[in-house]
């Protein structure tokens, strides 16, 4: 099961300008499952009570961007009020994530690299698609590029590193594998992760606002399409 | 109709108003004119102007008014104009008519210069605004730059609401300005002590993503360059490639980045490195965020 953002106290981050109107809530330094928790636990906390002259929030993988306008608060303030709300306690302990149900077919001409994969990690391309797609992945974080989005993770006999070359451009709607995440693309991008499938799934939608559907702290389910 | 009819433009050649604020959690940096001073004065200079202006670059920018009479301001940089064939000061208020032809091409400075009119440009709103994003094909004219052929209409006339009198364009020297960043910590001091010793030069890569820098005396060679858990970006950040480039990330920058960043620099100093030409040496000065603050206000006042 994907752990749903604890109610613990969150971990101490580092808060820090970037540039001077950006402050920086970072969890660590390394990608992990307990520092992803805390950035989607943070995001939400900081959504039911956007400090006063917060413009824009920005969940990374460990880290929460708050974009300020600093005629309205200064760093030393909104640092003392993230620290305020990182201590207190949170009130929605429990709460369910949307769950998504993304169809995907895998291999192929969709799924190019998928061969590879299974062959790295010593499976069957049927078995390793019946281990992806086994239980329900967390959005780590969303828009590297438009739409674009993380899940995780995966246990660590899927882990497989990044592939050595990039390629130029993938399509959208191009699920992506590598570092214990399976990722979508919503819009044509270069890629240095294992192609593995694709899906009619659409993460991004200019004319629509918000264009995107996915948040982090959701939970997406992969499904094998049916050709 | 009255419609703007574009003759010729290079390449870089946008739409933009200030920014689509509020999307970097959806992949969407805010775009917006490269120097923001430069776009709010040649809406100044008319008193008030439709909210989004052709920036146009070093390559120029020739155009026609088709079917009616506006109000037009250009400003930005130091460019060469002339209208129908004739040479105007710079910057420009003018007056232009049915069949009128402006013709801009590079001055003695300047990267960016902006051009305004007292009708609001008629393209649709994306995502609450009309800036074009290039990255992500979003925004002005069917998300790219403009071309020879284009017609760009314009619609309802603009309520004057300010004086026409801008500010002129502060000559501006000195190092810029910057915050140290999110991993200067990951430098060595002999190497942060260098980066702000020793001028780099702006390169001929520079466009609305980033400016890449020359590092001649070669600050960053030998330094290891890590890679990190992508993070997010702000215009700005001085980003240090994987081959010890240094980049300074604008406009139109990633909105994430798994590479180094060793400082950001200050807001108020960021239309004056959008402005500097390649070949020009520039050197970085670390600033208190109350520096900062306090450059912010000044220009603001």
């Amino acid at each position: 099961m994907a752990q749903t953002a604890e109610s613990a106290p969150l971990p101490n981050p580092l808060i820090i300008p970037l540039g001077d109107h950006g402050l920086l809530v970072r969890f660590a330094i390394a990608l992990s499952d307990r520092a992803n928790l805390a950035t989607v636990a943070f995001a939400r906390r900081l959504r039911e009570q956007m400090p006063e002259g917060v413009t824009e929030i920005d969940p990374n993988l460990v880290s929460v961007l708050l974009k300020y306008d600093p005629a309205r608060i200064a760093f030393d303030q909104l640092a003392g009020e993230v620290r305020l709300l990182i201590g207190s306690p949170d009130g929605r302990k429990g709460a369910r994530p949307k769950r998504y149900r993304i169809a995907v077919i895998f291999g192929g001409e969709e799924g190019p690299d998928l061969d590879e994969v299974a062959a790295a990690l010593k499976l069957a391309p049927s078995a390793f698609i019946a281990e992806h797609n086994a239980r329900p992945l967390r959005v780590l974080t969303t828009g590297f590029a438009p739409g674009f989005v993380y899940c995780g993770f995966h246990p660590e006999h899927l882990e497989l590193p990044r592939r050595s070359s990039v390629r130029p451009l993938v399509p959208a709607g191009t699920v992506l594998f590598a570092a214990g995440q399976t990722a979508i693309t919503a819009t044509s991008i270069p890629t240095g992760w294992y192609v593995i499938g694709q899906t009619d799934f659409r993460n991004f939608d200019a004319e629509r606002d918000p264009p995107t559907q996915l948040r982090e702290g959701d939970e997406v389910l992969f499904e094998a399409a049916k050709k | 109709m009255t419609a703007l009819r574009i003759l010729r433009a290079a390449p870089l050649t946008t739409l933009q108003d200030a920014g689509r604020f509020g999307y970097l959690r959806h992949g969407i940096s805010a775009s917006g004119p490269m120097d923001r001073a430069a776009f709010q004065r040649a809406e100044a200079w008319l008193g008030g102007a439709g909210s989004t202006a052709i920036e146009f670059t070093t390559g120029g920018l020739s155009l026609r008014v088709e079917g009616g009479s506006i109000g037009a301001a250009c400003d930005g940089g130091e460019f060469t104009l002339s209208l129908n064939g004739e040479k105007l000061e710079w910057p420009a208020r003018m007056s232009l008519k049915d069949g009128d032809v402006i013709d801009i091409a590079p001055g003695p400075a300047g990267n960016y210069g902006y051009f305004r009119t007292s009708h609001e440009v008629d393209v649709p709103l994306l995502l609450g605004s009309r800036a074009t994003n290039l990255v992500s094909r979003l925004g002005g004219l069917q998300g790219r730059g403009l071309r020879a052929g284009d017609l760009i209409p314009v619609g309802s006339r603009v309520q004057r609401r300010m004086s026409m009198h801008p500010r002129p364009a502060m000559p501006a020297k000195g190092p810029i300005r910057v915050i140290w960043g999110l991993h200067a910590d990951l430098f060595s001091d002999d190497v942060r002590e260098h980066f702000i010793s020793e001028p780099f030069v702006i390169s001929h890569r520079i466009d609305r993503m980033g400016a890449r820098l020359e590092d001649r005396a070669g600050v960053f060679t030998a330094a290891e360059i890590l890679s990190l858990v992508s993070d997010a970006v702000v215009p700005g950040d001085i980003q240090i490639l994987g081959d010890g480039t240094p980049i300074v990330l604008m406009r139109d920058h990633q909105p994430t980045g798994g590479y180094p960043r060793i400082a950001t620099v200050v807001d108020a100093d960021l239309d004056r490195l959008a402005q500097m030409r390649p070949g020009s040496e520039v050197s970085f000065r670390p600033v208190t965020l109350a520096q900062a603050y306090a450059l912010l206000k000044a220009g603001h006042a």
